[in-house]
């Protein structure tokens, strides 16, 4: 069983496509696993044309202010490094429900046990099937800002189900934080998608780095190779002691199957191959 | 002073290139600062063409905290690890580890410490600067250190910089997504751009960065980039926005010259004098839903 996953730091690299095309390819021979991790943006199922059935709920806890026990004390709200408990002078406090975490310190701090746990809906976990492809997405609900939470729940549900497959692969986010850390954690090996302009060298070497700090083995595709200067790619690989593992070029075809939903042909096997 | 914010949910669909000729623009009128609130990978200087060097002033910043253990004073209870919600504790041979990727900075682990053994520290954990672009205005930029967490407060602290400088008018370029940090980006605008392209992965984020944009109550505006690679997807975009009675600023054609553009480190109105009526007749759309 082998973890791959997909990043690339800049959006809109080609990260869905290559994941997508490596899932599919993969799924002629194997068992698949294909992991959306962009749980701000799942869109997966979308080129995979797959009608998703919900999972789970992914719920966070927050605190409920029993206010017969409260003695407005105001600790809860000084404790909270989030702002989401406010407490004027000798009124009860009030929760900022967006702004919670969870992360427990207002319940902690009670001297009055005025605090109890109840929960809200941050995202929800979906499945389904098509091409062969086992696909688990991650959807964050609008205007939750802790999408690694969700990212979380995906992993712990991969990790009970990766038994059954020989491939995992997992699809991140744009950008090189929190939600993309978690989901590269778990990772064997990670493919970088990149384009070759100044923005997409600018943040692939972002991920590199971080990469490189996570000790993970990676490789590096560029898509939309032949429009742009894919010397200032190379330029940085040299950096890294990289090759570029995997040209794309830009074609109307891609963006065509890309639109309709269809799985995208590439011969991408050969790279997660070689050791 | 009215803030503008471009956001997109799907990344690469174009908006830094977009933000960057509509500053351009809008400084022929206005004092105008913009602010990069993509601090997980900041581009926006970049297709300005500001390098490294020109920026004025690059200060660290900490808007987290993390802690320390004093293995010494460890009574080894197991308090911290069980009641982090974050996961953010390991417990190696009956001592905790910190792994640091996942702390929140929440503090739950040192107040619930009976023996004192963790301590809380700032970290830095992004940098703030600005520059002056060769167009005449400013822009704000930072960007969040490896593996650090907190990227909503850093853009926050991006946006208040610009609030404080005289300007008429911040325009700020958000991340991809719709989490943390695009709700800080968005919290407070007088008006959002929300940038799209004619595939079904672009208008599903559209429409889940549209509902964050009611959420606040922000009026907003679609720019169709990339519109004539797939019509019907185009139709379907504009067919939605006449419904929901949101405003199309413009449709941009696929052109190979946004690449060159940023190939060429200039944004597209300089590096194309052809889009120079465009992203004029864009800002004067802004202007008049702000009332400038």
């Amino acid at each position: 069983m082998s973890i791959i996953g997909i990043t690339g730091g800049k959006g809109g690299t080609g990260k869905s496509t290559v994941a997508t095309a490596l899932a599919y390819e993969l799924a002629k021979e194997y068992n698949v696993l294909l992991v959306d991790a962009d749980v701000d943006c799942p869109n997966d199922h979308l080129l995979l044309g797959i009608k998703r059935c919900k999972v789970k709920a992914v719920m966070q806890r927050i605190p409920i202010f029993d206010l017969k026990k409260c003695s407005r004390c105001g600790l809860c709200s000084k404790a909270c490094r989030n702002n989401a408990v406010v407490s004027i002078k000798g009124k009860y406090p009030l929760l900022m429900q967006p702004q919670c975490n969870g992360c427990g310190a207002c319940f902690f701090k009670c001297p009055s046990d005025a605090i109890s746990w109840g929960e809200k809906e941050i995202g929800r976990i979906y499945s389904g099937k098509n091409h062969n492809i086992n696909l688990l997405s991650g959807e964050l609900a609008v205007n939750e800002p802790v999408s690694e939470l969700v990212v979380n729940s995906l992993n712990k549900i991969m990790e009970t189900k990766k038994k059954q497959y020989d491939f995992v692969v997992i699809d991140t986010a744009a950008g090189t934080h929190c939600p993309v850390i978690t989901a590269l954690e778990k990772c064997d090996k990670v493919i970088a998608v990149t384009e070759p302009t100044p923005l997409g060298a600018h943040d692939l070497k972002l991920i590199l780095d971080l990469l490189k700090h996570m000790g993970k083995e990676t490789r590096v595709i560029v898509n939309r190779s032949d429009i742009g200067e894919i010397r200032i790619v190379k330029n940085l690989l040299k950096k890294y002691r990289l090759g570029i593992s995997k040209k794309i070029r830009f074609s109307k075809k891609i963006l065509e199957s890309y639109s309709k939903g269809t799985p995208i042909k590439l011969d991408l096997t050969g790279i997660i191959g070689e050791s | 002073m009215k803030t503008i914010t471009v956001l997109s949910g799907k990344g690469g669909v174009g908006k830094s290139s977009i933000t960057a000729s509509l500053a351009v623009a809008m400084s022929k009128e206005n004092k105008i600062i913009c602010a990069d609130c993509d601090v997980d990978a900041s581009n926006l200087a970049l297709v300005l063409g500001v390098k490294e060097k020109d920026y004025s002033e690059w200060k660290d910043i900490s808007t987290n905290q993390k802690v320390r253990f004093d293995l010494d004073k460890c009574g080894s209870c197991r308090k911290c690890v069980d009641n982090c919600y974050f996961n953010a504790i390991d417990w190696i041979n009956n001592r905790p580890r910190l792994r640091e990727y996942s702390c929140e900075g929440c503090g739950v682990c040192e107040m619930l410490c009976p023996q004192n053994a963790i301590s809380p520290y700032q970290v830095k954990n992004a940098k703030l600067g600005h520059s002056r672009t060769r167009f005449g205005f400013d822009v704000v930029s930072a960007q969040l250190k490896m593996g650090e967490s907190g990227s909503g407060k850093v853009v926050s602290e991006v946006r208040s910089l610009a609030a404080k400088s005289p300007a008429d008018i911040v325009l700020v370029d958000a991340a991809a997504g719709i989490g943390c940090p695009v709700i800080a980006s968005v919290v407070g605008s007088d008006y959002i751009i929300a940038v799209t392209e004619p595939s079904p992965s672009a208008f599903s984020d559209l429409k889940r960065a549209l509902r964050l944009a009611s959420h606040f109550r922000i009026p907003c505006g679609i720019i169709v980039n990339k519109f004539d690679l797939n019509k019907s997807q185009t139709g379907k975009i504009l067919r939605f926005a006449r419904r929901s009675k949101i405003d199309v600023l413009a449709k941009i054609p696929y052109d190979k010259s946004f690449t060159y553009a940023l190939v060429n480190l200039e944004p597209l109105i300089v590096y194309d004098r052809s889009y120079t009526s465009m992203f004029h007749e864009i800002r004067d759309k802004v202007k008049q839903n702000i009332g400038l």
